[in-house]
């Protein structure tokens, strides 16, 4: 096994699946932990703070709905599309990248791929 | 002020109405419930016997052999992550202090994406049965493993106690069973279910589980939304005009006392829920990464749209229960207390029948998660206690099979006894203890084994036991247990949820104590990174970790 790692680190296309994935990675980790914290903040400094008094204010004129509860709303929403995406993109182009990097290293190592 | 002065008032009348009530009618025995949920146990009965035949090796057994496909194994996280307190504890928080009781739906949701975009992949590659797996690829076997089988030990455990109590209550009030007969049900399911038919059966018990929960969840909402004429705003105004606090009951910040610990509950959620060992444990029993990467997908749309639901099944219940005479005492309370909300609503939407519905689904819910558990724990104690760390790796797979069942009665009686032990007891508040454990343990060591190279045994071991011995005595110091359990009359540490410090402490250590390891020891299990790093990436490795 190690001699296949080797090849495989040696793949200059498994850099570069390596360093897409991670920007993928943390951007979408950036989107998410901003929006649970935004959450987390809201709840934790109301209503001292403008960000946070806008949550408990109805939507409109002669409502009950308050901001708070279609941010909530959207976030969970937002949340199931983010992992969505990333499914997408991974079990796509990431897979398919992974796939032809293992196969070459095995060819190389003089394995069947 | 006021909510907090009218919730007190209400919470000193409770006990006082529950004994007088309690003296006056003794519980009636729920027919149409107890038919129900006899239903549920003949399917799962029948479940088990068919898994256990199918259970041969340690893989069938802890890893159900990796052969779940994505969707089940999304539907049978829902059943893990959804526990009664999903249902009926985010209802009873919107029920008494409104929209912070959200909170509980929104932010541990989170946990989901994170999991996908930091986890999925990377576990599977590198585990086999348990998380203590991923860490001992290039750490020392036997101090990580005890660290890592300990503390889930103790998550387990304290999970358990949380459950147990809960149950018991719930099913001596809607079935009208005896406390201690109710725990001897349910322990007796759990053994049987996790002994005999391991992992295959615990997946399908959750499974037939997390559908009834969804279509359960699913009918009160809809039933409730009907009522307003599918106007969800109406609904809410009719909440703020019933609800004691008015339309706080729409704002935040009735529920947690201060910053500090808002931030502090929120990150315990969070992160603690993306590191539980029972639902990360069920990564392993799908046959790759794309597989792991699809439940996760399909778990995070069934708990998504179920949170959702929540929007609306709290507020209802403040609609529909805080006003009906049925529900309330001769004080005004609710029967039963506020986590009786969503029962009482199901009662209100849909008459006996759906009220014994929602009461079986309760019931199996519980079992399930036990369940759920109770496997957790034997893996811990069978696969990393019994044979990595005292076996070295060289016991048979008849033998790690046999002492997992072993580990699952223990866990079982161990469960049903403490259950009875802190009957009566206010356990709500130890669920922080799991999820501070898996916040300020599991998460940082994870998460830095996996993505940092200078993480070492030494850094993760010393690291991970202060944050638990931490965790565990802030707790004690803190206000629920020093103040109101041991009735001190100031608490000296004084916040209630201690993961905001516990992780911090827990990441610095590991990081700094790894920095100051300079070890033969530590330079080798630096260079193994690169390795790992490849197979974490590329799954190769993990093929052959699948195949015993």
């Amino acid at each position: 096994m190690k001699h296949i790692y080797q090849k495989i680190k040696e793949d200059p296309r498994f850099r570069e699946l390596e360093s897409k994935r991670r920007n993928f990675t943390w951007l979408m980790v950036g989107i998410m932990l901003a929006n649970d914290f935004w959450y987390i903040c809201a709840t934790a400094f109301y209503p001292e703070h403008g960000y946070a008094r806008f949550w408990g204010t109805p939507i409109g004129e002669g409502y009950a709905t308050t901001w708070g509860i279609v941010i909530g709303f959207l976030q969970t929403i937002l949340f199931i599309v983010l992992v969505g995406v990333y499914i997408y993109r991974a079990n796509n182009e990431f897979d398919t990248l992974k796939d032809a990097i293992v196969a070459d290293a095995r060819r190389a190592a003089g394995e069947k791929p | 002020m006021k909510i907090l002065r009218a919730s007190s008032l209400l919470l000193l009348a409770t006990p006082l109405a529950a004994l007088a009530q309690a003296a006056a009618a003794p519980p009636k025995l729920n027919v149409i419930a107890i038919s129900m949920f006899l239903v549920f146990v003949a399917v799962s009965l029948g479940i088990t016997v068919w898994a256990a035949f199918r259970t041969k090796n340690t893989s069938d057994f802890l890893a159900a052999g990796g052969r779940i496909s994505g969707f089940q194994n999304g539907l049978a996280i829902t059943g893990d992550w959804c526990s009664s307190a999903a249902l009926m504890g985010i209802a009873a928080l919107i029920y008494t202090t409104g929209f912070d009781g959200l909170i509980y739906s929104v932010v541990p949701f989170g946990a989901w994406p994170l999991m996908m975009f930091l986890m999925a992949d990377r576990l599977r590659n590198l585990g086999k049965y348990t998380i203590a797996d991923i860490v001992s690829l290039r750490f020392d076997r036997v101090q990580i493993r005890t660290l890592v089988a300990v503390s889930s030990l103790v998550f387990v455990i304290g999970y358990l106690i949380v459950q147990l109590v809960g149950a018991g209550t719930l099913i001596s009030n809607l079935f009208g069973l005896p406390y201690a007969t109710a725990e001897m049900i349910i322990g007796v399911l759990i053994v049987l279910y996790v002994a005999f038919g391991g992992m295959i059966a615990t997946t399908y018990v959750q499974l037939v589980k997390a559908v009834l929960l969804l279509s359960g969840a699913s009918f009160i909402t809809f039933a409730v939304l009907a009522r307003f004429n599918w106007s969800p705003d109406a609904l809410y105004a009719a909440a703020a005009s019933i609800h004691p606090s008015k339309e706080a009951v729409m704002q935040p910040g009735g529920l947690l006392p201060d910053p500090i610990s808002a931030i502090s509950c929120g990150i315990m959620l969070l992160f603690g829920g993306a590191a539980m060992p029972h639902v990360l444990m069920r990564f392993f029993t799908v046959p790759n990464a794309r597989e792991a990467r699809k439940s996760v997908f399909y778990a995070a749309s069934f708990i998504g749209y179920f949170y959702l639901l929540t929007f609306v099944i709290g507020y209802g219940a403040i609609a529909f229960v805080m006003k009906d005479p049925r529900f309330l005492d001769a004080n005004g309370a609710i029967i039963g207390g506020p986590n009786m909300a969503a029962i009482h609503l199901s009662e209100a939407m849909g008459g006996d029948y759906f009220l014994g519905y929602i009461a079986a689904v309760a019931f199996a819910t519980i079992v399930a998660v036990v369940a759920g558990l109770t496997i957790a724990g034997a893996s811990a104690i069978s696969h990393d206690l019994y044979a990595n760390v005292f076996r070295h790796g060289k016991a048979t797979d008849r033998e790690v099979v046999k002492v997992s069942r072993i580990a699952a009665v223990v866990i079982g009686v161990i469960g049903i006894v403490l259950g009875i032990a802190f009957k009566d007891q206010n356990i709500a508040y130890m669920i922080v203890i799991p999820f501070t454990v898996s916040s300020s343990v599991f998460f940082p060591l994870l998460f830095l084994s996996m993505y940092w190279r200078g993480l070492t045994t030494t850094g993760a071991v010393v690291g991970g036991s202060v944050a638990l011995v931490m965790g565990i005595v802030l707790l004690v110091l803190g206000p629920t247990m020093w103040k109101e359990i041991l009735g001190h009359a100031e608490a000296i540490f004084p916040y209630k949820y201690p993961a905001l410090f516990t992780i911090t402490t827990s990441f610095l250590t590991m990081i700094i104590v790894s920095k100051l390891d300079t070890s033969d020891r530590a330079k080798r299990e630096i260079a193994e990174f690169d390795d790992q790093f490849v197979r974490s990436q590329t799954g190769l490795g993990a093929e052959e970790a699948a195949q015993h």
